[in-house]
């Protein structure tokens, strides 16, 4: 009865949610929009390329940076050609360290599966540590709309929780506000004076949390990594909440993607040596936990019932593929956000997905579907500095060239696009049909150009033309050109 | 099998094949050049200070006989009243909670108290599982007698390392991990809590202890 009634809310406000969500990425508006963005060219470059250099110049401590690069994705790649006998075998190992794993086929099916374990283990106070799947499921919207007292202990994410945003980061969540927006949001949900100062912000945070740490009585974390020799999950953060979440309640639930398995406990010594130097530049992250099971016999804090769920959500199509499968040995590092110049230039927002930057143009349309993103691969300059930053070497370019070519060949570009290319390759067959073109072609734009210059181009090129002018063609063509010199 | 929410299932004919393999080829060999970044034993607590104190670590190098009176200085100096040790041999052996309550701090051990407790009191005392030189990392480990909470929820964490708990390189410390076993929870500390997240101003002490203090034992 109490089930129904919590799944008829959700589903009300999960159509709710879904009503008012960011707009597809359209990259006309978000490459105008965001590139007249003053206040965010700022905080992108204080952050992302801080983020970028360190990142450079940790990675000049390793003796080969390109080798261990190719090290940590061959071990990936092995893994995720190998998944489900690591998968069981993870299984194995958390059942025999007093756990359970549930496996999800969607995102509808694992909150089926949290609220479940929720009701029957009667949890009120839940501490959510931050986790990209729960993103990607929106998790918390859905346990808040279920009527449950579920907090964001993150402190980003907390603040993306409390101001019904969306993060704009996969390791900064929050970079696209200042502390001045976030000040004024505290004194509103605080009733507090407005204090900007980021020390007395986080010391307000702090005190509010740490009471919701006390009593909690469900922990949800995410997971960097899974060991499947050992059953333990892997979490990398600086804070110290991901470690509340599996210290403190009595109840604990991991959401993991299937992916993020590792074999064994000493391929962290890889990972974990790129993870922090890929995101943030720093040699490792304050807190990595490695935690596996329940407590053990006699242990006083730490989960008495530990869950790990693992999401499937689309990754299997992307793992049937021999050609995309490679990209679902990322780490989330974000590396690749930070070192991409369409990112820095537009923000992490105008992506319309959970995942933005580079690695999300990609994964995005592969596990949501290309028709509903498929302008998304375009959001790139193919410069390749994504897969020079990638820790696990993903191939980033080429695959958006590939999503490039999905989209023609099943004909779901735009039918001008596709109109253009017909008659460009109609032209391109027969040399009197490239002349006549060409002829065509130069006669138009002199007619219409004025002083040397085109001011304005008919449809289609009208978005050419927009912000610069197109020199007028030269009287003669190179072939009449090259004809009188010989 | 064809059960929707099968997800192993799915897994296998996503690769091809109807079950899962029963064995699977070697994961790929880690070739050690690549991955070690200290290649010897000697000097491990001198680097490991080097690393931490990097790391904003607090490091003071003592004997153990200037132990106990710089211990006191410096819990006295932070204005803490309150400690909550884990119930350690090696804390035991050099009488930390004795010597700690004679001094006049109210002393709790892990396995006489309520995490609830914890959350009142102002710094731990502990030992480690571990250092890691190359990292400049504590390593710690849950016991029934060393809970995870004793250094996460006090602001003022202090540990006690002896030279040996020193390893050199993060191998090193996964190697032991696989060769003994995983506990039900490790955490590697590698600095005081921190966030950047608030216009990437770095704060101290978000969740766990905004000050970690290390007394190295020669």
């Amino acid at each position: 009865m109490l089930q129904q009634l919590v799944q008829s809310t959700i589903d009300r406000k999960v159509a709710e949610f879904h009503a008012h969500e960011l707009p597809k990425f359209n990259f006309d508006k978000v490459s105008v929009d965001s590139s007249r963005n003053e206040r965010l060219k700022r905080a992108i470059d204080n952050a992302v390329v801080r983020n970028d250099k360190g990142r450079q110049l940790k990675m000049l401590e390793l003796p080969d940076s390109d080798r261990i690069r190719t090290l940590a994705g061959d071990i990936k790649q092995h893994t995720l050609d190998y998944l489900d006998y690591y998968l069981i075998q993870f299984t194995a190992n958390v059942e025999k360290r007093g756990g359970q794993v549930h496996f999800a086929s969607d995102g509808e099916h694992a909150k089926q599966i949290i609220l479940d374990i929720v009701s029957s283990a009667s949890v009120k106070r839940i501490i959510k540590s931050k986790s990209m799947v729960s993103e990607e499921i929106e998790l918390a919207h859905v346990m808040e709309a279920a009527g449950l007292d579920v907090v964001e202990t993150d402190l980003g994410e907390f603040i993306v929780q409390i101001d019904h945003d969306k993060p704009s980061h996969i390791v900064t969540p929050i970079i696209h506000k200042d502390k001045e927006s976030i000040a004024k949001l505290f004194s509103e949900y605080f009733g507090t004076p407005y204090n900007d100062d980021p020390e007395a912000l986080t010391a307000q945070a702090r005190v509010y949390l740490r009471d919701k740490f006390r009593k909690a009585d469900l922990g949800m974390t995410g997971g960097n990594f899974l060991v499947a020799e050992t059953g333990d999950v892997v979490t990398v953060e600086n804070e110290g909440n991901a470690r509340q979440s599996m210290t403190t309640p009595r109840v604990l639930i991991s959401l993991v993607g299937i992916e993020k398995l590792v074999p064994r406990m000493l391929d962290l010594s890889v990972m974990l040596k790129l993870l922090a130097r890929s995101a943030t530049g720093q040699t490792m992250t304050i807190y990595s936990s490695v935690f596996g099971g329940t407590r053990s016999a006699g242990e006083t804090d730490g989960p008495e019932a530990a869950h790990v769920v693992l999401i499937d959500n689309g990754r299997t199509e992307i793992l049937a593929s021999e050609e995309y499968r490679e990209t679902l040995r990322c780490i989330r590092c974000g590396a690749c956000l930070n070192a991409c110049p369409i990112y820095r230039k537009i923000g992490g927002h105008s992506y319309g997905s959970v995942y933005p930057g580079p690695i999300g143009a990609l994964i995005t349309p592969l596990m949501q579907g290309l028709e509903q993103y498929k302008d998304l691969p375009n959001a790139s300059s193919l410069c390749g500095a994504c897969y020079e930053a990638c820790p696990v070497k993903i191939n980033i370019p080429k695959h958006l060239i590939n999503l490039r070519r999905d989209v023609v060949k099943r004909e779901i570009n735009h039918p001008v696009e596709r109109l253009i290319y017909r008659a460009y390759a109609w032209a391109m067959g027969r040399p009197w049909r490239y002349r006549l073109a060409s002829w065509g072609q130069k006669t138009t734009l002199r007619l219409i150009g004025h002083k040397g210059f085109v001011r304005r181009l008919p449809f289609p090129g009208g978005g050419w033309t927009q912000v610069r002018d197109m020199p007028e063609p030269a009287k003669k063509t190179f072939r009449q050109l090259w004809q009188n010199k010989k | 099998m064809n059960d929707p929410h099968n997800v192993i299932g799915k897994v296998s004919r996503s690769l091809g094949r109807s079950a899962p393999p029963a064995t699977v080829p070697d994961p790929p060999a880690l070739q050690e050049p690549l991955i070690r970044l200290v290649l010897s034993d000697i000097g491990l607590p001198a680097l490991f200070e080097k690393r931490a104190k990097e790391n904003k670590i607090g490091v003071t190098p003592l004997r153990v006989e200037s132990l106990h009176e710089e211990l006191i200085g410096y819990l006295k100096a932070r204005r803490v009243k309150s400690i909550a040790l884990p119930n350690s041999k090696f804390l035991n052996r050099l009488e930390i909670p004795r010597v700690l309550r004679e001094a006049g701090f109210i002393v709790s051990i892990w396995d006489q108290m309520t995490l609830d407790q914890l959350y009142d009191v102002d710094a731990s005392v502990t030992d480690v599982w571990r250092v890691v030189a190359e990292t400049g990392s504590l390593v710690l480990r849950a016991s029934p007698e060393h809970g995870r909470a004793l250094s996460l929820v006090p602001q003022i964490h202090v540990a006690i390392v002896e030279p040996k708990n020193c390893v050199g390189d993060l191998i090193d410390l996964f190697e032991l991990t696989t060769r003994e076993g995983s506990s039900s929870a490790t955490v590697i500390i590698s600095g005081p809590s921190k966030t950047a997240d608030i216009e990437m101003n770095l704060v101290t002490g978000v969740h766990g202890p905004g000050v970690v203090q290390v007394f190295l034992l020669k």
